[in-house]
């Protein structure tokens, strides 16, 4: 079997949730936000199947494919909050979004 | 036992239909009758279950449900005991309640139909509350039955609360014999402290608790110096005075001590100082009872003084004297306070110089009255004349002598002052008042009938009362009884002399009238509330304020510094929260890994 190994999916996987981290921690775009929560989450269902192709067990696959169902919903719901939120503040930044300030 | 039940259960039921069926109450009369007749079917029962009672020595029957349970283990009964103290106790409890309710058919028969039912109401409340004092199977209830009693009391006495006097009188009898009953509820944790429970049989009781529960018998039964009370007890309604303020519930403080007599049997000092206390108090009330002039007055003084006599008895380490005295006592006295009131209710006065040659008029009233001087006075054959004789007796028996001599004297005092209010009241020239006066109806005069009965007969049954309280009793003449008795006939005879013939005008003591009248324990208490209880109210508060709450407040403020310091890390920025959440998971990973590694 030709082709990269275990380590250079986890790599790519690792680089993705990164930088899905850093979006969501340094972007203040409430869409930008949602974005990267959603390259995080592809990053760990990469993991799955990375895990599956070199572990040799379908099971990782098929988690993998309730991951991509998790996250389509999750981005259903996310997407309308951000519609919601939209409405409520007429900004999208979450700075501005305070009103848990104690 | 079945009787016994039913002769609380009868009244009880009675107090409930009254309390909770207000348009029943609120009609007066039918709600007087179905108390008078609860009482009735009460005094019937009390009789029945007096003569299936067994004596003291055999067993008492008992029958109880367990009231406070603590690990399995029943600390306290709650129910009936029926043995020779508790079956005499509630026969007179009952009859003098009987012959109350009847003759206040007819001595309430002019007030307003609601206030009558609320009269009645109560009435039926106190034949529960006492019944359930005398038959309690342990000292707890018999305290809840106090209590209960002496709300009825407080009820009763401000009767006519619309007259500020009778409140006023009302909250002094709660103060006062609330203030005594603190002696009372300390003797009661002793009690159980060192017995486990509250039985009056345990013996491993000290007696420490017979010297704190006789602090409440002092207030209860109007000891000096708190016997301040009972006097002005008098605002409440006449026939309330003769059940509540001379028969019955003035006694229970001496019934306690009856009842709790193995508690009290061996307490030597506290005997000695109960023979003491009740020989001053009787000679005290008997000497102020000379000089009032309030003919409910005299005998409120009277019951006092008597009271007295049955604690100085109890004082001689024999029972039988005080209790037989008790049971004597209650029903002469009761007699005595419902021909008073027969006398209030034709004249509408309770002052003896309102009244005056009612004897004409009043015949009945005036011969029932004076059988009850009569037994009070001793005058031999005449119930009081055994009871009297036997305390005597033994008060002499124990040695104790300077008791003895003053209630000697004291026996002397009684039928002069008695004497006094019978020739005042029913012999003489009318006064204005008296004019118009008419006899009493029958419904009030056979009640008074009734109790004259047992006033003369009552101490030829001292053998079977001696039997059932388990103390032998036999008549028999000793110096004491004779002494007493001549003292008491030259009483009756001076009274007479001065009071009914004009004789004698060089008795007076004007001085001693004075000093009465001042009332130097009734100021004294009242100084003792202004300048003792209150500054140390106060004091108390001030703790409490400034000490206790502030502790209180302390932890709050804390609280509340604290909380001011902690809400800034609440940013409310998102980015701050993903931040903490980023590094949580940073930590918990970097933990994960160490811990993976060293182990």
């Amino acid at each position: 079997m030709m082709g990269p190994g275990l380590s250079a999916y986890l790599l790519v996987a690792a680089a993705m949730f990164g930088v899905g981290l850093y979006g969501v921690l340094s972007r203040r775009n409430l869409v930008a936000i949602v974005v990267s929560v959603e390259l995080m989450a592809n990053a760990a269902n990469l993991n799955l199947v990375a895990f599956s192709r070199f572990g040799g067990h379908p099971w990782g696959q098929a988690l993998a494919l309730f991951g991509l169902a998790l996250t389509v919903a999750e981005v259903v719901v996310g997407l309308a909050l951000v519609v919601l939120a939209a409405r409520s503040h007429t900004s999208l930044d979450v700075d501005a979004m305070s009103s848990l300030k104690g | 036992m079945s009787y016994a039940i039913l002769a609380i259960v009868v009244p009880a039921a009675s107090f409930l239909v009254l309390a909770l069926v207000w348009p029943l109450r609120h009609t007066g009369r039918p709600a007087a009758w179905l108390s008078t007749a609860a009482a009735l079917v009460s005094l019937a029962c009390a009789v029945l279950a007096l003569g299936e009672a067994p004596a003291m020595g055999a067993p008492p029957e008992l029958l109880t449900w367990p009231w406070l349970v603590r690990g399995g283990e029943v600390i306290a009964d709650v129910g009936f005991r029926l043995d020779g103290v508790s079956a005499p106790m509630l026969v007179v409890v009952t009859f003098v309640a009987a012959c109350v309710q009847v003759y206040s058919l007819g001595y309430m028969a002019e007030e307003p139909p609601a206030a009558l039912g609320r009269y009645y109401t109560w009435h039926s409340l106190f034949i529960v509350a006492m019944g359930g004092l005398v038959i309690a199977p342990n000292l707890l209830q018999l305290v809840a039955g106090w209590e209960l009693v002496g709300l009825c009391s407080y009820l009763l006495i401000g009767f006519y609360w619309r007259k500020p006097s009778a409140g006023k009188a009302a909250v002094k009898a709660v103060w006062v014999t609330r203030f005594a009953d603190i002696g009372l509820m300390l003797g009661l944790v002793l009690l159980y402290v060192q017995t486990g429970g509250f039985s009056w049989e345990a013996q491993a009781a000290t007696s420490a608790v017979a010297a704190f529960l006789f602090l409440g018998v002092m207030g209860k039964s109007a000891q000096v110096p708190l016997h301040v009370w009972l006097p002005d007890a008098m605002e409440g309604p006449t026939p309330v005075s003769a059940l509540l303020h001379a028969a019955t519930m003035v006694a229970a403080g001496v019934f306690l001590v009856v009842r709790c007599w193995p508690l009290f049997e061996h307490a030597d000092t506290l005997l000695l100082a109960m023979s003491w206390i009740g020989a001053i108090t009787a000679l005290v009330a008997a000497v102020t009872a000379t000089v009032q002039t309030d003919i409910k007055k005299i005998l409120a003084y009277s019951t006092c003084s008597q009271l007295g006599y049955m604690v100085a008895g109890l004082g001689s380490g024999e029972m039988l004297g005080g209790y037989f005295h008790l049971t004597t006592h209650a029903f002469f006295k009761a007699l005595l306070f419902l021909g008073a009131g027969s006398v209030i209710h034709a004249v509408h006065s309770n002052e003896l110089g309102d009244m005056g040659g009612l004897g004409r008029k009043t015949r009945t009233t005036m011969v029932l009255f004076g059988i009850g001087t009569f037994a009070l006075a001793g005058l031999p054959g005449l119930s009081g004349f055994f009871s009297k004789d036997l305390l005597l007796e033994q008060v002499a028996h124990a040695g104790q002598y300077g008791p003895l001599a003053i209630l000697l004297f004291v026996a002397g005092l009684t039928p002069f002052y008695m004497m006094r209010a019978w020739c005042l009241a029913f012999l003489g020239e009318p006064s204005p008042k008296a004019a118009h006066a008419h006899e009493s109806p029958a419904v009030m005069l056979a009640p008074m009938a009734a109790l004259a009965v047992l006033a003369v007969g009552l101490g030829y049954a001292g053998g079977p009362f001696g039997a059932m309280v388990g103390e032998p009793y036999t008549f028999h003449l000793t110096p004491v009884g004779i002494i007493a008795t001549v003292v008491g006939l030259s009483g009756l005879g001076l009274g007479y002399a001065k009071y009914g013939l004009g004789k004698l005008q060089g008795l007076e003591v004007p001085a001693l009238a004075a000093v009465v009248r001042a009332a130097p324990v009734d100021t004294f208490w009242a100084q003792a509330w202004s300048r003792g209880l209150l500054p140390f109210a106060k004091a108390i508060g001030w703790f409490d304020r400034y000490v206790v709450d502030a502790l209180v407040n302390l932890t709050g403020w804390v609280a509340i510094v604290a909380a001011e310091r902690a809400r800034t890390i609440q940013t409310g920025r998102a980015r701050d929260y993903l931040y903490a959440v980023a590094l949580g998971a940073v930590v918990v990973a970097a933990a994960g890994t160490i811990g993976g590694i060293s182990s």
